[in-house]
């Protein structure tokens, strides 16, 4: 049994899209403040109550808000962030397709909807509409109207799968 | 917002977790932390130590086992979602938002006994079991025991939920049906129903409700109503506003009081109307 006493420090170590970390920590202190602190700015902190969804990334496959996770609870963990999505310099398709579907105006929830859509079509390849807007529906925007969201969501699931085919032939 | 100082213990065992909380009386243990954390942040709880579970293989897994499922206590939203338990699952998949399904555990939620949480009402209906496990070996009470009021459980210092017993209900036709404000909210009103026919009769029907009490209820006035009849719209609707008497509800952000007790019969009737075949 390991005890980390409450005036206690402790190590903890994280892999950051692909990059291993290693951080001392208090046990209250957030991921979402350590994922920021090490770099990753692009994981925001929009309501800090697990509502907005701005803080979403994700952990061992899994998206999460990590507004409301424990770094230490991390400890060991595989963490995706935003960042970590584009590669050789290119988009990802999901990054595409807010590009080119206009799926943003103020981009403050861009990384955690970018993010939630990445869940989204690892479970779900081919979503329908109403799938889409229940998968980003722990995900508030608050100028788009979630319209060109869900269509920049379409968009890189019809991009993926030609991607897929093409690697397949 | 941060959470106050609290120490972490990490236990290998669930007998290590146990001793440790029996013995730090203030000592929260820690399952998904969903709302565990939101409670720290907003320092409504100070515990000493938050104990972690997380990693106890004990309080995992979920298995058919004769006529019933066992639901490890770690079970989270998600897997309980993706195990086509009748009724529970879709209760599962309207759980908050995907995220908070990634985390939150069917064990957490039971044991944090929010009146407004949704698990209480399938549970109650399916007349599930809990089984507690602590230093004096491990015991099963009824959910309908188990829970004794609001954020209040049958659960003393040092014992944790082990694991939940819910029946096959094989035969039954099931449904949630829950009202909510917006997206992931929390219920306003949420009904769950089972039921069972021979022949067009009504051999069986259990009505749970929750968010309209202290802890969910049984509407057994109304399955009284349904029972040995046939599911025609003018018993659906008697059976509904029979429901009613069963909601005790306050006025909140979600509503005031007459708004949810009328929705508990409007919710009622959509949830028998939905199986009728």
């Amino acid at each position: 049994m390991k005890v980390v006493e409450p005036n206690e420090k402790v190590a903890i170590k994280l892999k950051v899209n692909g990059k291993e970390y290693e951080e001392v920590v208090e046990p209250r202190r957030l991921l979402v403040h350590v994922l920021r602190d090490l770099g990753f700015t692009g994981v925001h902190v929009g309501c800090d109550s697990s509502n907005c969804g701005a803080c979403t990334v994700i952990m061992n496959g899994k998206s999460v808000k990590s507004c409301t996770l424990l770094a230490i609870e991390a400890n060991e963990a595989e963490i995706t962030t935003v960042e970590g999505l584009s590669s050789n310099g290119k988009l990802h398709p999901i990054q595409e397709g807010f590009w080119e579907k206009h799926g943003l105006q103020c981009g403050y929830c861009t990384p955690g909807m970018i993010m939630e859509a990445y869940f989204l079509l690892k479970e779900n390849p081919n979503p329908t509409e109403e799938e889409i807007r229940e998968g980003i529906s722990g995900n508030l925007c608050r100028c788009t109207g979630y319209q060109n969201i869900v269509e920049a969501i379409k968009y890189a699931s019809e991009k993926m799968k030609k991607q897929e085919i093409e690697k397949t032939t | 917002m941060y959470p106050p100082k609290f120490g972490y213990v990490i236990p290998e065992s669930v007998k290590e977790a146990i001793e440790f909380l029996e013995s730090h009386d203030d000592a929260r243990p820690l399952a998904g932390g969903h709302s565990l954390i939101p409670m720290l942040k907003l320092r409504i709880i100070r515990p000493s130590y938050l104990v972690e579970l997380k990693t106890l293989q004990e309080l995992k897994g979920l298995r058919k086992e004769g006529e019933n499922y066992v639901i490890g206590a770690l079970a989270t939203h998600y897997e309980v979602k993706n195990a086509k338990i009748p009724l529970l699952s879709q209760t599962a998949s309207v759980i908050a938002d995907p995220q908070v399904r990634n985390m939150g555990t069917i064990g957490g939620s039971i044991s944090n006994a929010d009146p407004l949480s949704d698990y209480p009402a399938p549970l109650i209906a399916m007349d599930a079991k809990v089984i507690i496990t602590s230093s004096k070996g491990e015991r099963q009470v009824e959910f309908s025991q188990f829970q004794k009021d609001m954020f209040t459980t049958d659960l003393s210092q040092g014992e944790l939920v082990k694991a939940i017993v819910a029946p096959l209900l094989q035969g039954y036709r099931t449904v949630y049906e829950k009202l909510e404000r917006k997206a992931g909210d929390y219920a306003i009103v949420g009904v769950a129903v089972a039921l069972k026919e021979e022949e067009g009769v009504i051999k069986d029907v259990r009505i749970g409700l929750t968010a309209v009490n202290n802890k969910a209820m049984r509407a057994k006035a109304s399955e009284e109503i349904l029972i040995n009849n046939s599911l025609s719209e003018d018993l659906i609707s008697k059976a509904a506003i029979a429901a009613i008497d069963y909601a005790n509800p306050t006025s909140d952000i979600r509503g005031s009081a007459e708004y949810k007790k009328k929705m508990v019969k409007v919710m009622t009737e959509k949830a028998l109307k939905s199986l009728v075949r």
